[in-house]
């Protein structure tokens, strides 16, 4: 209703009598097209301390980049891989300390080990666990930052195909069906710890 | 374009205050679609208006002659 009125009142009819007709004006209606949203819209200064509603002080370009390299994919998947190092260094340690066989010299079975062979053992296990896991870490954590990106979603499937791809991932270098025994108990696990953590 | 957004990227499950990575690049996208969509439409409705003018423009020249 209130674009026709704008309409009706377009150009007066032209003055006839003359040796040619004057050039109508414009409508009214494309000049108020052209100022909302066309050629002539006046370029507006948005605060944006102010835009939202809530003002809050402006961020500046340093903080923004740092926010940015911290909710990157590859910032996430180096997190992943330091703690899934540490994690996996404990857990070895851990469980070489409660392993019999640590120190074991095959030459001499009866013979009790030393501590320095001890804890070489336990290094070196540790050393192992804390390898595999933080590359088991790093891949879980990038593989579900890049499906979520993807999906633009954030819920429970992205840690289970994750899960699976990792698992996959593992379990092909031993074979087909290793790898899809690793994709199901791997998306499985992560789908446990998910439904944990929310 | 606030509540267009909001409606479709962010779920109402509130668990955590931050805005997940999901959720964030699908605000990135929408907000991109939606300025991309506004220019499109204005330019697609000046082109109408001025051939609704150039129409008029015409008439009017019919009448005044006629």
């Amino acid at each position: 209703g209130c674009l026709r009125a704008v309409m009706a009142a377009a150009p007066p009819p032209s003055a006839p009598g003359g040796p040619e007709p004057p050039a109508a004006p414009p409508l009214q209606y494309s000049m108020l097209l052209q100022h909302l949203v066309g050629e002539q819209r006046r370029p507006r200064a948005w605060d944006p301390a102010t835009l939202g509603g809530i003002p809050s002080p402006p961020k500046s370009e340093e903080q923004k980049m740092v926010e940015r390299a911290m909710e990157s994919c590859a910032f996430k998947a180096a997190l992943a891989c330091v703690g899934g190092f540490v994690l996996g260094g404990a857990f070895g340690v851990f469980t070489a300390g409660i392993d019999t066989n640590v120190g074991f010299d095959p030459k001499d079975p009866y013979r009790t080990p030393t501590a320095k062979e001890v804890l070489k053992d336990m290094g070196q296990r540790g050393i192992s666990y804390a390898k595999n896991f933080a590359i088991v870490g790093a891949m879980f954590s990038c593989t579900e930052c890049v499906v979520e990106s993807y999906r633009g979603k954030s819920d429970w499937k992205n840690s289970v195909i994750s899960g699976c791809i990792t698992g996959g991932a593992i379990g092909f270098r031993a074979g087909l069906k290793a790898g899809v025994i690793g994709c199901g108990g791997f998306a499985a696990f992560s789908a446990a710890i998910d439904y944990y953590l929310r | 374009m606030t509540q267009a957004c909001h409606r479709k990227c962010v779920p109402p499950h509130y668990k955590d205050a931050e805005l997940s990575k999901g959720e964030s690049v699908c605000l990135d996208r929408c907000v991109a679609k939606y300025l991309e969509v506004h220019e499109r439409m204005g330019k697609k409705l000046t082109e109408l208006s001025l051939q609704d003018e150039e129409l008029l423009r015409r008439m009017q020249q019919g009448t005044g002659t006629a």
